[in-house]
């Protein structure tokens, strides 16, 4: 027991182990006060270098443009939901590949709301600018809608994780999609539509957003991802409001359960 | 080395990666290391904070404090310590169930995987492990 406790460091007499434990005390400290220089040191550099691969930034020179994002729907709807999206958000790619489709289908088609995305590419994010400026640049030819959903469904290819050399991949997703791919090809490298992806995210700082995905709907304002029926819950409601006297349209979710949180 | 050298080496590494994943989630940091997961599925999910603070931030805390009590018992005074074994006994059991509990989100309910947050579990799983067997010792020590 007594040799145990010497190599263990417990229950030793002052004196009679010391000069046995003092280097390996020392050579322990050593080894503790390195790690933390070097943990330090590779912190301050993570968080103080250049964002390498950041091609594009805001850039305030550049000239106003007024823009309102991107709508789809009927202008008559009587509901118009907004949301405020970023390419390269996870939760934004689920909501858009998951929730997105249903809403169309049941909601929009069906003319009880008219969809609006606007671009809120977060700082966070090493490509998002290039995925907005490169959806902006097929919706100069019309096609916005399908460039959106096909980033979306290829955020794995492009984002900031999987490639430093995103517009290869986005000028290859809008391919099939524009009828001048010179043009849109054009468009991508020359951050043509640049302006406007700025005027998106300054409706979105304006607003103070805490993140993405951010729905306006109606009165509300959700910061979360959001399922069909959480989502046709809330649109629900405040078609109720709006419409009082006549009633909320007749839904298939009327009797939705409440709404839950993302990630449920 | 002793149990509790391993412990302080273990809870510094963890220290340094609470601070890296917490200087992301504050936004210092573009984007983080993750080659082969969904770190970042993970780091912004609604799951990625607790009690207003982001979980990478707790874990910092945890790291420092274990590291702390590591480094104290390391000194003679508290060397054959039962009631410091005892703290980090708790300390560290708590943080194996915390983790335990992440890990459930991140396989049944935000369906992606960080590495970074395995590698978390891992550190604090033999943090506790440790914990256990310096307690173990002490508790045999005191009982001669």
């Amino acid at each position: 027991m007594a040799t145990k406790r010497v190599e263990t460091g417990r229950g030793r007499k002052a004196g009679t182990v010391r000069s046995a434990k003092q280097p390996v005390n020392r050579a322990f400290y050593l080894i503790i006060v390195a790690i933390a220089i070097i943990g330090i040191g590779s912190l301050a550099y993570l968080s103080t270098r250049p964002k390498t691969g950041r091609t594009v930034a805001f850039d305030s020179s550049l000239p106003k443009v007024q823009s309102q994002g991107y709508v789809m729907g009927s202008p008559t709807a009587p509901l118009e939901v907004t949301e405020f999206g970023d390419f390269e958000c996870p939760q934004c790619g689920r909501f858009a590949t998951l929730t997105e489709p249903d809403v169309r289908t049941r909601l929009v088609n069906t003319g009880q709301i008219r969809w609006r995305y606007i671009d809120f590419p977060l700082e966070m994010h090493k490509n998002t600018w290039n995925a907005s400026i490169a959806a902006a640049c097929a919706d100069e030819q019309g096609r916005f809608w399908e460039m959106h959903d096909a980033i979306f469904a290829a955020q794995d290819q492009w984002n900031g994780e999987a490639t430093g050399n995103p517009n290869k991949v986005l000028k290859q997703l809008g391919e099939p999609l524009v009828a001048d791919k010179a043009k849109f090809d054009q468009c991508i490298d020359d951050q043509r539509t640049k302006p406007k992806i700025q005027a998106h995210y300054q409706l979105a700082t304006a607003r103070q957003l805490p993140g993405t995905p951010s729905f306006i709907i109606g009165d509300q304002q959700i910061s979360e991802f959001l399922t069909y029926d959480d989502f046709k819950r809330l649109v629900d409601q405040q078609i109720a409001k709006i419409k009082p006297a006549s009633g909320a349209p007749n839904t298939d979710s009327a009797k939705a359960a409440p709404l839950k949180k993302a990630g449920e | 080395m002793s149990k509790r050298m391993w412990m302080a080496l273990i809870s510094l590494l963890g220290l340094f990666l609470g601070a890296y994943l917490t200087l992301y989630k504050f936004g210092f940091i573009g984007t983080l290391a993750c080659g082969v997961s969904s770190c970042e599925q993970v780091q912004t999910s609604r799951w990625s904070v607790f009690l207003g603070l982001p979980v990478a931030t707790w874990g910092l805390g945890f790291y420092a404090l274990t590291l702390m009590l590591a480094i104290v018992g390391l000194q003679e005074r508290y060397s054959d310590s039962r009631g410091l074994s005892l703290i980090m006994l708790l300390l560290t059991g708590w943080g194996a169930l915390f983790t335990g509990w992440l890990n459930y989100l991140e396989a049944f309910v935000i369906h992606a995987w960080c590495e970074w947050c395995l590698f978390s579990a891992g550190m604090v799983l033999i943090l506790f492990i440790l914990a256990a067997l310096d307690y173990r010792h002490t508790r045999q020590f005191a009982e001669t």
